[in-house]
């Protein structure tokens, strides 16, 4: 049985987020033969290889087929995907590197505010000026399917390499399409984003290619590896709370679901319970508060580190995408 | 000239030989004597001498451009059969034979052909940084060819042959490079008699090469936008349904949009509507926060303040009334026999505007006169929907299909673009009509059919 091959992206800030987040998984990198090689493992888990890169090439090595697993960007491997590309899998979202592909359009067109007046915009452009409207923009494969999507066919790409935003008061494009995290940079060019056009909502992810590449791996510390990766992306946005279930309440489980996703861990709770509620952890205030007026208390809260369920998700997905029992 | 005809028709073996290998009577060659090659079997001619290895001066074929000959510049033995009969049907004294680029501006063929076809494109930088492309057809390098000779709207005809480039699904079974014949007639004025010849030269060389069923399918885009045209209902909608057209699901969406009442967020779009052109610009410029010789970035004042007036004169419009929707998707779904069709049409369309009833007066005449050139439209079929998926042609146009390939009967075909040479270059308003054929394809059905 051979290796298992896992990029990871190799500098910038993506590998600093990335080495954060196998720090607080408990698993330690190591390099083989020094500091500044481009390779190393996973101590305690055998038979994975890792291998540093950007992370542009991690998406094109999955999409090609050449890498098993790989930690790189939803709009990446969106970018990437061409008729040829091999299918690629999401195993796991891990918090971090979020941001979304928007469309953003001069301030001065007061009568543009969404993708239809995009649309309209569009096609009188041309009538107006005789050629297509300009998008600049380096998420040509995106733009193009969102467009067609959303019939939009009066626009040529440009292509951005960088500082992207600056190209419609440069005049090399009319709008623009970027990536962008708070949306600040667009608005301090004079900008804004269409209140429909967010193309993409992109974040960090475990990926795998499904792929022959898989037939002679052991899985086994796969499995291990996707466990512990799984279980604490899954604890990183996550609340417990704590109270006992002193009142019977037929329609308590059902609210608490409706209205802050909070399920029981155990199950239906029974009269004088000792209880517990995983919950999104931006639901955790109004949570509490919602129970201690429900009459429940004192509620004790804590963000767990791990949670381990007994399928994990992440395993899951790569068994069956990759066929194997 | 006389003299090197002479030489020619001799050292090809003499009289009976050559008028063994050209399938005329021996009093044909002797006219060549006297009188030089006729146009038609100039191909053949050079591709004869070519196999014997007879080298042949030009002027045997008259005061053709240099370039008009492919003797030089291509190989004449790698064309089969097929491909010199399609192309002696096509060339002729009146279809210039051309050799057009294979590299043309990436930009220019985007522009034309809208980005949905970029992922069919072999794109590339050369060295000195120019984005080009592998022709995909050979429409637009025949419109460069048009334009680098300094055309401005003169008539040319021209006929072409050569390799094009589009990409395919490597999991698909067609190929990334495959031959086109066809032609174009840019300039002039926009006839009924061009489309017809047209028409009728593709058809005609396809019948010649030996092809024995062959199905044609036709349309004529510029009806639909005509009847929106006509239409009693607001600018900025007849600009939409004229959008939309291209894409029958958004097309379908739009109308059912269009038949309900609509809200508006823009608060814009409620304050412009009692102001005239000039005060609404003011208005636009203030809101921007304009100062007098500044402009938007982008647009005009001018374009967003139109746009502005039209979306406040449809805000105050009752939505599209059933009578009318209903009238476009039943314009929209004739699909008949050519003579069925037209008087489907008719009686759909009468009493709307005099204007819609003298186009398919004329879309009639072009039948009338396709069929008196004794073609079979038996099979044929008139549709208004042609051409929708692709937003290409401006008028008149037309499939031939196969129907010994199944699926994919398709072997070529052609139509009006009117806006073709105005989207490559410039401003100028030049017609043209055209037509090519997919010479793979065709060699495939004339084996298929003889295999039969």
């Amino acid at each position: 049985m051979s290796s298992l091959l896992l990029a990871l992206p190799s500098k910038g800030r993506l590998h600093e987020q990335m080495n954060k987040f196998f720090d607080s998984a408990g698993l330690k990198l190591s390099r083989s033969g020094g500091k500044r090689t481009y390779s190393g493992f996973i101590e305690g888990i055998e038979k994975i290889e890792i291998l540093y890169l950007s992370a542009s090439e991690i998406s094109n090595e999955l999409l090609k087929g050449n890498i098993h697993m790989g930690i790189t960007g939803i709009d990446l491997i969106e970018e990437g995907r061409t008729p040829a590309s091999k299918k690629v899998v999401m195993l796991s979202k891990l918090g971090f590197g979020k941001a979304n592909v928007v469309i953003a359009v001069p301030n001065s067109w007061i009568d543009v505010e969404s993708i239809k007046d995009l649309s309209e915009v569009a096609s009188e452009f041309r009538s107006y000026n005789n050629r297509r409207m300009r998008v600049a923009t380096k998420f040509t494969n995106i733009t193009r399917n969102f467009f067609s999507k959303n019939g939009i066919s009066n626009y040529r790409l440009v292509d951005s390499a960088g500082a992207t935003e600056g190209s419609p008061s440069a005049g090399t494009s009319e709008i623009i399409v970027d990536i962008t995290e708070t949306g600040q940079t667009i608005e301090a060019n004079n900008l804004k984003i269409l209140k429909d056009g967010t193309m993409l909502r992109s974040e960090s992810c475990i990926f795998s290619t499904v792929d022959e590449i898989w037939d002679h791996i052991d899985l086994k510390p796969v499995e291990k590896f996707l466990r512990i990766v799984s279980a604490r992306s899954e604890a990183m946005d996550k609340a417990e709370l704590s109270f006992d279930y002193t009142k019977e309440s037929s329609e308590l489980e059902i609210s608490l679901y409706r209205n802050f996703k909070a399920i029981f861990v155990k199950g239906t709770p029974y009269l004088g319970d000792s209880v517990s509620l995983i919950a999104p952890l931006s639901e955790l205030t109004s949570c509490s508060l919602y129970l201690t007026k429900m009459g429940y208390g004192p509620v004790r809260t804590s963000q767990p580190n791990f949670i381990y369920n007994r399928d994990s998700i992440s395993w899951n997905i790569l068994r069956e995408s990759i066929k194997r029992a | 000239m006389i003299n090197e005809t002479n030489k020619i028709i001799d050292s090809l073996g003499g009289t009976g030989v050559l008028a063994k290998l050209l399938g005329v009577n021996l009093s044909a060659v002797s006219n060549y004597r006297k009188k030089g090659f006729p146009a038609r079997l100039h191909y053949k001619i050079a591709s004869l001498c070519n196999e014997k290895g007879i080298s042949i001066n030009e002027k045997i074929f008259g005061n053709i451009s240099r370039t008009s000959l492919p003797i030089d510049s291509r190989p004449i033995e790698v064309l089969s059969e097929t491909s010199i009969n399609i192309m002696e049907n096509l060339v002729s004294e009146k279809f210039e034979l051309i050799d057009p680029p294979v590299l043309v501006s990436a930009d220019k063929v985007l522009d034309r052909l809208g980005e949905n076809i970029a992922d069919r494109l072999y794109i590339f930088s050369d060295p000195a940084g120019t984005r080009l492309c592998l022709r995909p057809d050979l429409t637009i390098p025949t419109c460069i060819h048009y334009l680098n000779n300094g055309f401005n709207g003169e008539k040319k005809n021209y006929a072409y042959h050569g390799k094009v480039f589009q990409f395919h699904n490597p999991t698909s079974s067609e190929p990334n490079e495959f031959s086109q014949a066809g032609l174009e007639s840019i300039g002039g004025d926009s006839s009924l008699e061009t489309e017809i010849e047209i028409f009728y030269r593709t058809y005609n060389s396809l019948k010649k090469a030996g092809i024995k069923e062959l199905n044609i399918s036709m349309g004529d885009i510029s009806l639909f936008s005509l009847l929106v045209d006509v239409l009693d209902i607001p600018v900025i909608w007849k600009d939409q349904l004229k959008t939309k057209f291209w894409n029958d699901k958004n097309f379908k969406l739009l109308l059912d949009e269009l038949s309900i009442k609509k809200k508006f967020d823009n608060k814009l779009f409620y304050k412009i509507s009692d102001l005239d052109q000039e005060m609404a610009e003011i208005f636009v410029r203030d809101t921007i926060g304009l100062s007098e010789n500044q402009s938007p970035v982008g647009r005009s004042v001018k374009e967003i303040t139109e746009r502005l007036m039209k979306k406040s004169q449809e805000i105050n419009t009752e939505p599209l009334s059933k009578n009318t929707s209903n009238l476009i998707r039943d314009f929209l779904s004739i699909s008949d026999n050519p003579s069925d069709a037209i008087k489907k049409l008719k009686s759909i369309s009468k009493n709307i505007d005099s204007k819609l009833d003298a186009k398919i007066d004329n879309v009639s005449e072009r039948i009338d006169k396709i069929s008196s050139l004794k073609i079979d439209l038996k099979n044929s079929i008139f549709s208004l929907e042609k051409g929708r998926t692709v937003e290409y042609y401006t008028g008149f146009l037309f499939d031939y299909n196969c129907p010994v390939l199944g699926d994919k009967a398709n072997i070529g075909g052609g139509g009006r673009y009117d806006d073709l040479i105005k989207s490559v270059s410039s401003n100028l308003d030049v017609p043209a009509v055209g037509a090519a054929l997919n010479l793979e394809r065709v060699e495939k059905v004339i084996a298929m059919e003889n295999s039969l």
